[in-house]
């Protein structure tokens, strides 16, 4: 039992910093680890002995994180984030970004929540595409096609950004 | 040798080492012919480094002791009620009458035995010392160069007078130590080491309700830890020595901590 907890203790930081990649806010990203650690702990029994301790704790994130996405479509509040989240918010004085990393995790979150997922599993957490096509529940095709969408879409959203940023130090 | 047209999905593949071994110098071939895809590559593997360095520093950060706490089991063990252990405070006040500190420690092996499985103190200990003692750069954060401020620190967070053990008699030195979640409260972890690099961890939290002491070993292999709770504090010693050792260690621990408390 002690050997499995202290697994999953030292899986947290790999689990955090997946979750922030997914929700921009840190205490919410915070509250999605917390309520992965609680599901997994409840369910310590269905943790198969030989299974790797990250991808069994990422899929239980990865269901939360569809659960919430589905709530959040139906009360409509996805739609009214604007595009430039940096800009209506503020980002906690401790946390300082580079005008890069603001525009890169602007540019990830303006991305659909599936290609998000996908490309962060493979880019950043660096599981193969078996294993983050099991994680996400989808067949390695479609995992193939949302990375390669996902790659497509956040190049977009960066040039974007970046014309934006042109355009306002022109007009300074 | 066999040829095949590579795609824009072959890049993904590439740079997502998902790109068979044997195709790998056809591709590069195929790249370099291609200054429009070799382009899109370089564009993707430059947004990849971005994307890593702007989430590079979540991985050093302090983990929340909200989810620490989740870990350590809490919330969910606390709807257990705890076996009865009537025994336990009738037999330590038995071996202290008996023979004080010698007297108590003489008597571990026997209440090791019958000791139910869990006892908190002891799984977060160990959990502890499981996490930590394997970490090199970062075991503590607090160096025992720095013993001062650490014996302080840990004293003010912890609510009770530490002292960190001498313990260079049972060949260990003082690596230092780190404040950890126990519970409801706070916990200090001190770590010590031998010259062939075996540790030990010393945790000590002032919470606990009950009398009680015994060994705990959370898998067969794993690390043992001798704990020992009395009203008002708990503390566990974790190692994976042979038990006379760690014993040993304890007992001098143990007889230095009292004496830390109570001056």
């Amino acid at each position: 039992m002690d050997e499995k907890k202290a697994a999953i203790l030292g899986e947290i930081p790999r689990l955090r910093r997946y979750a922030r990649s997914l929700l921009r806010d840190r205490d919410s990203a915070d509250d999605l680890v917390q309520d992965c650690l609680e599901r997994a702990l409840v369910r310590l029994d269905n943790w198969q002995t030989g299974e790797s301790p990250r991808r069994w704790l990422f899929t239980i994130m990865h269901h939360l994180f569809i659960d919430q996405m589905r709530k959040v479509n139906r009360r409509g509040e996805a739609a009214m984030l604007p595009l430039e989240a940096s800009e209506a918010q503020a980002a906690p004085a401790e946390q300082v970004e580079s005008i890069a990393s603001r525009e890169i995790i602007d540019a990830l979150q303006a991305m659909s929540p599936d290609r998000r997922a996908a490309l962060v599993m493979v880019a950043i957490e660096g599981f193969s595409y078996a294993e983050a096509a099991t994680i996400l529940g989808v067949p390695a095709g479609t995992l193939m096609s949302r990375i390669a969408r996902g790659r497509d879409e956040l190049r977009g959203l960066l040039d974007d950004a970046a014309r934006r940023r042109a355009i306002r130090i022109v007009e300074k | 040798m066999t040829r095949r047209d590579f795609s824009e999905r072959d890049i993904h593949m590439a740079l997502d080492g998902e790109l068979p071994v044997d195709e790998r110098v056809a591709y590069d071939v195929w790249l370099d012919a291609n200054p429009e895809m070799k382009a899109r590559s370089a564009r993707y593997v430059a947004d990849r480094a971005a994307l890593r360095a702007a989430f590079a520093g979540v991985l050093d950060e302090p983990v929340p002791a909200r989810l620490q706490k989740i870990v350590f089991g809490e919330a969910p063990v606390k709807t257990v009620p705890m076996r009865s252990r009537w025994w336990l405070p009738a037999a330590a006040a038995a071996m202290l009458a008996i023979g004080g500190v010698g007297g108590y420690f003489a008597g571990i092996d026997h209440l090791g035995l019958e000791d139910p499985a869990e006892d908190q103190l002891a799984e977060q200990a160990i959990a502890a010392h499981v996490i930590y003692a394997a970490e090199q750069r970062h075991a503590v954060e607090v160096p025992a160069s720095d013993k001062d401020h650490l014996q302080t620190w840990l004293s003010n967070r912890v609510g009770l007078k530490l002292v960190a053990p001498d313990l260079a008699a049972q060949g260990f030195q003082l690596v230092g130590g780190r404040l950890l979640p126990a519970g409801e409260s706070k916990a200090a972890m001190l770590l010590y080491e031998d010259d062939k690099g075996e540790r030990i961890s010393l945790f000590v939290t002032a919470e606990s309700a009950e009398k009680a002491k015994g060994t705990y070993e959370s898998e067969e292999n794993g690390p043992e830890a001798v704990y020992w709770l009395d009203k008002g504090y708990g503390c566990a010693v974790v190692g994976s020595l042979p038990r006379a050792q760690l014993t040993a260690v304890a007992k001098s621990a143990y007889s230095q901590l009292l004496a830390g408390l109570a001056s």
